[in-house]
């Protein structure tokens, strides 16, 4: 593979570019979806190719092709030098990369059980249990029940002299039960909604997750469900579970603070941020509780690697310490902007797409409270679970999230549920309102592999993790 | 870029080589192009080429799914066996009526060409787009995109189906720390594409979006521009017109045929038959795809849907299936609106106390059968008083039933735009909507 890249990263020199960079991704995925009984899928993809980027007098040009060979190397990178050439008649002040030592070497994701040698029978067993034990709650009229499994295998080299090769494998499921009743419909999700659990692992964590060990749980929340009341309009203090948080922290820590779209790389489409370069040092983005970290190192998590999609290597790093913002999601192109090198957050979704800043696992750091104690702490309140919707203004503002379920807390204990609670804030306000978060008994790294971003889209996965944590004074209940 | 041709004999190529009772093949081919720019320059340039082969394998009533791009013999080979091998195991499906037999079908006319619309053209393009802001003291950003896409669609029982898709679209957003404006292409032929002209609706939309006021969270009137009925739209597409969430009673339509839903202004359809669409003449198996009439003057008719589900209810195959192997159910790519009388004057005019959306961000569905609805407004949000745009609004936040909302139009636009989403294009007119919740807005 190294003579390919080195083909087409020789070919763009040849052809002008002062900088160079070549990817090839060999990919598979296998999706099985078991449904109210059904088998409504098995299917088995693969996709190869080589993706060529560079630079030519300060512009970027990228063209990607699924003929991987030294000749077909060459030509996809000469077409990317036109390109570039040709995004250079309009360009403002030239893309200098922040200085990087070439990478080389090897890294593997960890798994123990490889999913693809697992026999497909023992894959439908597994499923076909879990969606019969949802099933057994008779409320339940409609079931979701999956597992999916993703590896990659990758090589990129530069003009700089980087080579490196990595692979992973990411394995996933999740269950769904539906309960419809006339005009209502709510959902239950295990372990969390939006395509379950993932991680980076092999078979392993599909089947410690113990889908048919949970599904009657979560099947008789569905039935309780349809009766319970509507969460109400009304300011009250919220304990948001795990999950939840964690695509909180998503969607109003995540996205504002990568560094694309805080420079308005991104403002057509996704959008922009509240954030900007010059808060860092000094914004207060919430309260002291909050600590929040962006990691590609950490074991098992979807947000790893050994290095990102331009070679550079994994790390640690805060974005907020003690309530202050302290840095931003970065890439070789846009760190120099805030006077830093990348702190390696450069992703591509595949050989057909270009890096972008993306999330790798950004977390929120865990507190010291347990969770019995914290709603033993709050005498009046909601606590909820389970993302069940999401939107979040352009530029990461104004947001508001559905749950499937919440709980009404009164006199420090969990009583009676409510269907469908959402709640709504500012980002800064929300985040300077949090004024307990759970320990690391309760945190977890949750993954999320469906981080929509770019144009031509692409879906990165990420990961966060966090653990249950308090708001005081949110709006919940909005619209009823 | 293979040709239509080269396509179906590589799918008809493929069914043969595929060990089962019954097979189906997809070829995906595509060329695409983006050219995207932001602070007044380009700042990403892509082109990709890529073709992929997707087989469906049936023993019985068992089915398996595989899919490649790798082309040579023993790939190709592999991915057939991977198909054979999964339905081999699968359990029997009862209700899996085999695969289609061959409709007729009328093959399109070769699409307009785009290959002078390169790089160098599409920079130009952006050039022109970015002076009519730069010169308003403005930024632009935005794409220009050029989509080459040849689908063919062959199965043991005779299908055997391609044609050629093209597609240019353009969007620019024009802004500063004051305000922002938008405008939007959608087309089959780049020629059509006046990049000034398009620049200059987003700049002009940008400077009288300057200094936006406050309103109080409530109940409005609204006009929404077509860009904003498209969101609505494809949220309502996605969650209601499958006849899978139907018949599992999650759709607004369960339970509800012959009924009235929406205002008898509203007509729905979905149509991919029209000269002017954009879309695959056939489904993903290779079924014509027919005219459906979704809501008729406000009354729920009835859902699209593919061979398993028209089998399952009982229904006529409306030619709306997605790629195999799929979890969604049918689903309607070519919705439209159909057009009412009114001028957008008018339909603004009819407002007394009320606000004008351009378009909406991060719309999302928070309860399926009312399609409550929560998302924010963007790039161009107005006061309107006494039947005129007056003031510039900051964003709202709605949280609103999206069926209640329609059923409370009152007038619908007489020219229509095609408009992309998420999943496909609409084509869709300005709608005023009686009854609108706005629960927020960005500070």
């Amino acid at each position: 593979m190294r003579e390919i890249i080195e083909a087409a990263v020789e070919a763009a020199r040849l052809s002008g570019a002062e900088y160079a960079d070549a990817r090839v991704v060999d990919s598979s995925h296998e999706e099985i979806h078991v449904a109210s009984g059904r088998v409504e899928a098995i299917e088995r993809s693969d996709s190869f190719g080589i993706g060529v980027r560079v630079l030519y007098q300060g512009a970027w040009g990228f063209a990607a092709a699924r003929d991987v060979g030294t000749a077909s190397a060459a030509e996809v990178a000469r077409r990317a030098v036109a390109i570039a050439k040709a995004s250079a008649l309009v360009t403002g002040r030239p893309v200098i990369l922040a200085p990087e030592s070439p990478a080389t070497g090897v890294w593997n994701g960890p798994c123990e059980i490889d999913p693809f040698l697992v026999p497909l029978e023992e894959k439908l067993s597994l499923l076909t249990a879990a969606d019969e034990a949802l099933r057994a709650e008779t409320a339940v009229t409609v079931t979701s029940v999956h597992c999916g499994f993703h590896r990659e295998h990758k090589w990129f080299g530069s003009s700089e002299g980087a080579f490196v090769e990595q692979s992973f494998v990411e394995s996933g499921a999740g269950i769904e039960a539906y309960a419809v009743s006339g005009d209502e419909v709510v959902t239950r999700s295990y372990p969390t909604s939006h395509g379950g659990g993932w991680r980076q692992a092999g078979w392993e964590y599909v089947t410690g997750l113990d889908l048919a060990g949970n599904a009657p749980r979560v099947a008789a929340q569905a039935a309780e469900l349809l009766t319970a009341p509507e969460c109400e309009n009304a300011v009250v203090d919220l304990v948001i579970d795990g999950s939840q948080v964690a695509l909180q922290v998503h969607e109003s820590i995540g996205h504002p603070t990568e560094l694309d779209r805080v420079l308005g790389e991104e403002a057509a489409f996704a959008g922009t941020s509240w954030v900007d370069i010059g808060d860092i040092g000094s914004l207060r983005y919430g309260s002291e509780h909050v600590t929040v970290t962006a990691d590609s190192t950490i074991p098992g998590s979807l947000g790893s690697f050994g290095w990102d999609d331009e070679g550079v290597p994994a790390q640690r790093d805060h974005l907020i310490r003690n309530g202050v913002l302290t840095g931003l999601l970065t890439s070789r192109e846009t760190a120099p902007a805030i006077g830093r090198t990348s702190n390696a957050c450069m992703r591509a979704d595949g050989w057909n797409r270009i890096p972008l800043v993306r999330m790798t696992t950004v977390s929120l750091e865990p507190g010291t409270w347990d969770f019995d104690d914290l709603v033993a702490d709050t005498d009046e309140g909601l606590y909820i679970e389970t993302n069940n919707s999401w939107s979040i203004d352009d530029r990461r503002l104004n947001f508001q999230f559905g749950c499937e379920v919440g709980w009404e807390i009164k006199g420090g204990e969990l009583g009676r549920m409510v269907r469908m609670p959402n709640y709504t804030g500012m980002t800064p306000s929300f985040w300077a309102s949090c004024d307990a978060i759970c320990s690391a008994d309760h945190w977890q790294v949750w993954g999320l592999p469906n981080c929509g971003k770019g144009e031509p889209l692409q879906v990165a996965h990420v990961a966060h993790g966090a653990a249950p944590a308090r708001f005081r004074g949110v709006r919940v209940g909005v619209g009823r | 870029m293979p040709s239509v041709e080269r396509a179906r004999e590589l799918a008809t190529r493929a069914v043969g080589m595929t060990r089962a009772d019954q097979a189906e093949v997809v070829v995906t081919a595509e060329s695409n192009a983006l050219t995207r720019f932001a602070s007044n320059r380009i700042n990403q340039n892509v082109a990709e080429e890529n073709l992929s082969v997707s087989v469906r394998a049936v023993i019985g009533t068992r089915v398996g799914v595989a899919s490649t791009n790798r082309l040579d013999d023993s790939s190709l080979a592999a991915c057939c066996e991977a198909a054979v091998s999964a339905a081999r195991v699968a359990p029997a499906d009862p209700a899996f009526p085999g695969l289609p037999a061959p409709r007729p079908f009328v093959m399109a006319e070769p699409a307009a060409p785009v290959s002078w619309f390169d790089a160098p053209a599409r920079a130009r393009a952006v050039k022109a787009i970015v002076e009519t802001s730069a010169s308003a003291g403005l930024i632009a950003a935005g794409k220009i995109e050029v989509s080459e896409r040849v689908a063919a669609i062959a199965n043991s029982l005779g299908v055997n189906v391609g044609m050629p898709v093209t597609e240019i679209s353009a969007t620019v957003l024009s802004m500063n720390e004051s305000g922002s404006g938008w405008a939007s292409h959608l087309g089959r032929d780049p020629e059509e594409l006046d990049p000034a002209a398009l620049g200059a609706q987003a700049a002009r939309l940008a400077l009288r979006s300057q200094g936006p006021i406050d309103v109080p969270a409530g109940e409005y009137q609204v006009v929404l521009a077509p860009e904003a009925v498209a969101d609505i739209l494809d949220f309502i597409g996605y969650a209601g017109f499958s006849a899978k969430a139907f018949s599992e009673g999650r759709s607004f339509m369960s339970n509800r045929l012959g009924a009235r839903v929406v205002s008898d202004l509203i007509t729905i359809v979905d149509n991919a038959t029209s000269p002017h669409s954009l879309g695959l003449a056939f489904d993903y198996e290779g079924m014509p795809k027919q005219r459906v009439t979704l809501i008729d003057g406000g009354v729920a008719v009835g859902p699209v849907t593919d061979s398993y589900w028209a089998a399952r209810l009982g229904t006529a195959n409306t030619g709306h299936a997605l790629p195999a192997p799929n979890q969604w159910g049918p689903m309607a790519l070519d919705l439209e609106i159909l057009p009412g009388d009114s001028t957008m004057d008018e339909l603004i005019g009819g407002v007394e106390h009320g606000v004008y959306v351009t378009r909406f961000h991060y719309v999302n569905v928070e309860d399926p059968i009312p399609m409550t609805l929560t998302g924010m407004t963007r790039d161009g949000t107005f006061l309107i008083e006494d039947g005129k745009v007056t003031s510039p609004l900051k964003n709202l936040r709605f949280t609103q039933s999206a069926i209640e909302a329609l059923a409370s139009c009152s007038g619908v636009g007489e020219h229509r735009r095609f408009v992309s989403i998420e999943d496909g294009k609409v084509l869709v007119p300005g709608l005023r909507l009686d009854r609108f919740s706005f629960t927020g807005q960005t500070a």
